[in-house]
């Protein structure tokens, strides 16, 4: 893992504990973790989403704005990143 | 662009007044437009809410619509002889609206304002006893114990209308042109002309975007390669709808448009008879990211099981003919958007809704107006490039909400468990809708439709943070608090 990813690993953990508040309830998050089966709802989903964004200062593209991509820790952070490298390309 | 209700009015109108060439750029099978799903109801009272009077802004749209239906005698007049169908365009003469307990208390205070509107204007109306509305045979679960008759608000035949402007104007000798558009093209700040999918160019001097909900998306290209001047227009989102047209195969038929009042995000339960035996069932209402004509499931099982129980035992045995799907173009503040573009010579003439049809012959003569560079005859609030019209605090906002989501809920029947009582259901919509504004960082308060859709789309929430955010006088951003709890439960 770059310097970059782990930066944006990193960013995006913050968000996800922030949005779902796992320091109250002392939860380590694991990258693979359902956030779903966490509670988040679609309405904490997208609170993350729209920090995230401001967050990064990136764009997921709309083929990326569902379920799925908010699944765990690692599929945004993976999803962070293509959009990212769509945005440079 | 846009051969619906407003486009097909608009270019009739400019043919009447021999303003010059005039062609109408659309695909000949409307599919998925809001004009040929219509149930054309030429209503006004039977579409009041508690909404539609409280405001200003709201009195002058609802307005907009009593100076509408006061010009449909006359197109119907006109029309008449060059309507292809074999049947009159007109389907029903009059309404009744039910009120039945099938809904929450939205249906009590929308039917109450219903009253205080047709008095307050001093319209006709009366109070009558359900059972003696023709045609009205309801599960006697669902029935209703109290019914207005509204004797001047009847319905047309949005297909045969459409057919008959297509007979018109054609017959007039204007173009019509089976195409979509694929971009305005303008030189610098001026509209040249529109290019189609297959590649021609139609130049013209002035250009009307009246596409329903492709408007936006359509007035967009005008800025693609416009540097100087950004389109930052308010979103606006598909209104998916569904109804059916079926024949009846027994029982008495109904011979006025019956009705709920407006209930649940949408239009209302209703029936209007449709000529020869068939009769209209409508409509479902659900903003979506995308247009498109796909039926969901939920939409079919909620129009037939509820047109059973609560109108016709009888639609059971009814022969589906037609299924229908349209794309209502509904705004961010739900007021129409009719004016100029920063575009010379380009004009936005949509966002009308669920009046749109209704409306058309009325916003056909302003813009024709406009065209011709005289003063419009309805107000300029409406201009395009607005902000959004405010009408109610983030509390109201909220309050809407939880009324259209229990109407929602004792609609479709669903179930809490016997413990639960309304006020706890109310509590957790209450819940959501305040953690929704919290999430969107927003101060402008927006309609129940609305906030229902931004829960349910990232993209439509992003879109709607996004601008509102950008327009700081009305939607001032606040920091994103990031305190929320885990809630209970995936939607």
């Amino acid at each position: 893992m770059t310097t970059s990813q782990t930066a944006i690993e990193d960013a995006v953990r913050k968000v996800i504990e922030q949005q779902l508040n796992l320091a109250v309830h002392g939860h380590d998050l694991g990258p693979e973790d359902c956030l779903w089966d966490m509670g988040m709802t679609s309405v904490t989903c997208l609170g993350l989403m729209l920090n995230l964004e401001d967050t990064l200062d990136v764009e997921l593209p709309e083929s990326l704005l569902k379920e799925s991509t908010f699944r765990s820790l690692s599929s945004i952070v993976a999803a962070v990143e293509s959009a990212r490298v769509s945005a440079r390309n | 662009m846009g051969n619906g209700a407003l486009g097909m009015f608009l270019a009739e109108e400019l043919i009447e007044r021999q303003v010059g060439t005039v062609v109408v750029v659309g695909p000949r099978a409307r599919e998925a437009g809001a004009s040929q799903a219509a149930g054309a109801m030429l209503g006004c009272f039977g579409e009041v809410t508690t909404e539609s009077l409280r405001t200003d802004a709201s009195r002058i749209r609802f307005e907009l619509g009593i100076a509408a239906h006061d010009r449909w005698a006359g197109v119907l007049e006109r029309l008449e002889k060059d309507s292809p169908t074999g049947r009159p365009l007109q389907v029903a003469t009059e309404s009744h609206v039910i009120l039945n307990s099938i809904g929450a208390d939205l249906d009590d205070v929308n039917f109450a304002a219903m009253i205080d509107a047709l008095k307050e204007y001093e319209k006709p109306w009366s109070e009558i006893d359900p059972n003696d509305i023709p045609g009205y045979k309801p599960r006697l679960e669902s029935r209703a114990l109290r019914a207005v008759h509204l004797p001047t608000e009847g319905a047309v035949d949005a297909r045969g209308v459409l057919a008959a402007l297509d007979v018109r104007v054609r017959a007039a000798g204007m173009t019509m042109v089976d195409q979509t558009v694929r971009r305005i093209v303008s030189s610098g700040d001026v509209v040249s002309g529109v290019e189609l999918d297959d590649g021609h160019l139609i130049e013209a001097g002035k250009v009307v975007v009246a596409a329903g909900a492709w408007s936006e998306s359509l007035a967009r290209t005008a800025f693609d390669d416009n540097a100087e001047n950004e389109f930052d227009m308010m979103p606006t989102i598909p209104g998916l709808g569904f109804a059916m047209v079926a024949k009846r195969t027994g029982g008495e038929p109904f011979t006025s448009v019956v009705r709920t009042p407006n209930r649940g995000f949408a239009c209302g339960l209703h029936v209007v008879p449709a000529g020869d035996g068939r009769e209209y069932y409508g409509a479902t209402n659900r903003l979506v990211d995308q247009i498109s004509g796909v039926t969901w499931m939920a939409d079919v099982r909620f129009l037939a099981q509820y047109s059973m129980q609560q109108l016709d035992e009888r639609v059971a045995g009814h022969e589906v003919e037609q299924w229908l799907a349209g794309n209502r173009p509904v705004t961010l503040d739900g007021f129409p958007l009719i004016g100029w573009l920063p575009v010379s010579g380009l004009y936005l003439m949509t966002g009308t809704y669920r009046d749109g049809f209704h409306c058309a012959p009325l916003l056909a003569e302003h813009v024709a107006d406009e065209l011709q560079g005289k003063p419009g005859i309805i107000d300029p609030m409406f201009a395009p490039m607005r902000k959004p019209i405010v009408t109610r605090s983030i509390e109201w906002s909220i309050d809407e909400y939880v009324k259209h989501n229990l109407a929602a809920w004792f609609e479709t029947g669903a179930q809490a468990a016997p413990q639960m009582t309304t006020a706890q259901i109310s509590d957790y919509y209450r819940n959501m809708a305040v953690q929704t504004y919290d999430k969107l960082g927003i101060d402008y308060a927006l309609g129940p439709d609305i906030l229902w859709y931004v829960q349910g789309s990232l993209l439509g929430a992003r879109r709607i943070a996004r601008y509102l955010r950008r327009h700081r006088g009305l939607s001032a951003p606040q920091a994103q608090p990031v305190s929320a709890g885990i809630e209970g439960g995936r939607r």
